[in-house]
């Protein structure tokens, strides 16, 4: 049959080896991918603890409604909502301003990239060990502060006061994550035609005005992708406030929701329970997604 | 009339160097504020501890305190453990980084030049997993790497992240474009399509390879979470840990600390400066995810 119609086991032979070529990846997701989030939706739905060897109990929607009714749970949400919203609101709006003021600049635009994003490069734990001891009470936070706001000698408690110590993690994610969403800034900048500014510059507009007619719309597809990729990260940050509970913070007011399902897992033995809260973040996570993919579906520009 | 224009030219002129000037300002005082945190690791690692938390702070150490990179690399039992770490740090990073770039060109490779059914829901199922944190499914892997015996062990470390989808969909992106001719052309020849995968594919796609590879070892050298559930014994850890447990020692005093941090840093910031176009170019390429 092969010899009858060559072109079709071609074909065939072809449609083989993509399969082939694909098979590896395909596997690895079924195991580590599809089937954990399963796991996941299923031992949610059960009073699992971790090492025990009698089977675990069915209760339903129990893990879910015990989480919606604890304070913990919704203290974590409610760090987790504040962390997010003070991190990447900072994060668009600087990263915006020093893509255009490095763009504006003739020269020293890749000294002033590379060095933006160099924090970018330090692992996280290395980020929250250098902050560790600028937020001593002897380090250079206050020193710092205090030059600025004209206070000598004042303690400002960055890891003791509960308010501080949220805005102390805020500050080192703003510090890591800045430069990288620059970045993202500048190509989204830089495949902004020329010559739309010529035409503009021709029809008597100023800087101020190119930016806000021309460069702000154009740029609406590249701050939505920010917004949501710098919202997704924050949403799982766990790294800054492991480092900083370990280093003697408090964790009530930095429980983030990640930290709360490792600890609810590893410290309680609570399975189920974390599973549960795994759940709920995936689908918070996976609304954002969706949001994302709407939006950029949606405003997708050609010049 | 042109000895008005004249002044409202001038006017301009001064407007401008005013903006230039503010926005030169900007630019210089973010770096600081950027780079500063940098410098003083460095700085603090080479100082001792009592001059760290000194007020003023001294940018410039007095001398050179080697002391605190023998402390850190000896750690405070002496067991020179952080050497090991660090190996373990270097080996986790680059088997992933291989598997990521192998598997991915692989897959990236059957999508875009092979024409198969149920490519298109292959291609979705494999974009989907991108919506599935890793922090939603780490409890079920942990609790898999155990049933199976590998957990504290370089398979256990290594398993979850052999590939992702964002390195599937980069490797896909970059051979779309690429021209059937050349590969019908070798087959023509008689290459298999292994034969063409490796040595017409992989040797022609050097600059996404290098992208992913870079972008890949980064993030793994960078993880703490997963690291954090599998691995138990001393052995085993990689430098984050080999960094939580530090801090958390009595024994241990600033400078030794940004040393231990010091070393940490200073492989990747070299990679960084001499590959940077890499970096740059990798998040530019995050952005360009959504088309």
């Amino acid at each position: 049959m092969s010899q009858r119609i060559p072109t079709y086991s071609i074909e065939r032979k072809k449609a083989r080896w993509g399969w082939i070529f694909v098979a590896p990846t395909l596997i690895f997701f079924s195991l580590f991918s599809f089937y954990p989030i399963f796991n996941a939706l299923y031992t949610s739905l059960f009073k699992k603890k971790l090492l025990s060897l009698k089977p675990p109990d069915f209760i339903g929607l129990g893990n879910y409604s015990y989480l919606l009714k604890s304070p913990d749970f919704w203290d974590s949400m409610r760090a987790t909502v504040v962390f997010t919203l003070g991190t990447f609101i900072p994060l668009l709006i600087f990263s915006l301003i020093f893509a255009i003021f490095i763009m504006s600049r003739k020269r020293f635009q890749n000294f002033f990239q590379i060095a933006y994003y160099s924090p970018a490069v330090l692992s996280s734990v290395v980020a929250a060990v250098i902050w560790l001891l600028i937020f001593d009470p002897r380090g250079l936070g206050n020193q710092w502060l205090n030059l600025m706001m004209n206070t000598p000698g004042i303690d400002h408690k960055w890891l003791a006061n509960s308010v501080m110590v949220q805005m102390s993690t805020m500050l080192v994610y703003f510090w890591k994550y800045v430069g990288y969403f620059t970045i993202i800034f500048i190509v989204g900048l830089a495949s902004i035609p020329q010559s739309i500014y010529e035409a503009a510059k021709i029809d008597g507009a100023n800087d101020w005005k190119n930016f806000w007619y021309i460069t702000l719309p154009l740029l609406k597809p590249t701050t939505i992708l920010v917004s949501i990729m710098s919202m997704l990260q924050c949403l799982k940050t766990f790294s800054t406030q492991y480092l900083f509970t370990q280093g003697g913070a408090p964790l009530a007011p930095i429980n983030v929701i990640t930290l709360n399902i490792y600890h609810t897992a590893i410290r309680d033995h609570q399975i189920g329970r974390a599973s549960a809260m795994s759940i709920i973040l995936f689908v918070i996570m996976m609304l954002f997604t969706w949001v994302q993919f709407k939006t950029s579906r949606a405003d997708e520009i050609s010049y | 009339m042109s000895y008005t224009l004249q002044i409202k030219k001038n006017k301009i002129n001064r407007q401008s160097l005013i903006i230039d000037i503010f926005i030169w300002g900007f630019l210089v005082l973010a770096a600081l504020f950027i780079l500063a945190p940098i410098l003083f690791m460095f700085t603090a690692s080479l100082m001792p501890a009592n001059d760290i938390l000194k007020m003023p702070y001294r940018w410039i150490p007095k001398g050179f305190y080697w002391q605190n990179y023998w402390q850190g690399i000896r750690g405070n039992d002496g067991s020179f453990i952080y050497i090991r770490n660090i190996l373990n740090s270097l080996i986790v990073a680059s088997v992933i980084s291989a598997t990521t770039v192998i598997l991915s060109a692989l897959a990236g490779f059957g999508l875009a030049k092979y024409y198969f059914k149920g490519r298109a829901v292959v291609f979705m199922l494999i974009m989907a997993t991108m919506m599935i944190p890793f922090e939603a499914i780490m409890i079920p892997l942990y609790l898999v790497t155990t049933k199976l015996g590998i957990q504290d062990s370089y398979a256990g470390l290594i398993a979850p992240f052999l590939v992702n989808a964002f390195g599937v969909f980069l490797m896909r992106q970059y051979f779309i474009t690429f021209p059937d001719e050349i590969l019908d052309a070798a087959r023509i020849d008689g290459a298999s399509e292994l034969m063409i995968f490796r040595t017409i594919i992989l040797p022609n796609s050097i600059p996404a390879v290098a992208t992913l590879a870079i972008l890949t070892f980064k993030a793994q050298w960078d993880n703490l979470l997963w690291p954090l559930l599998v691995v138990q014994s001393e052995e085993m850890k990689t430098i984050p840990l080999y960094i939580v447990k530090f801090m958390a020692e009595k024994h241990t005093d600033e400078g030794a600390m940004m040393a231990v941090a010091a070393i940490a840093s200073i492989p990747i910031l070299i990679v960084f400066f001499k590959l940077s176009k890499y970096f740059l170019g990798g998040a530019a390429l995050y952005s360009s995810r959504k088309g």
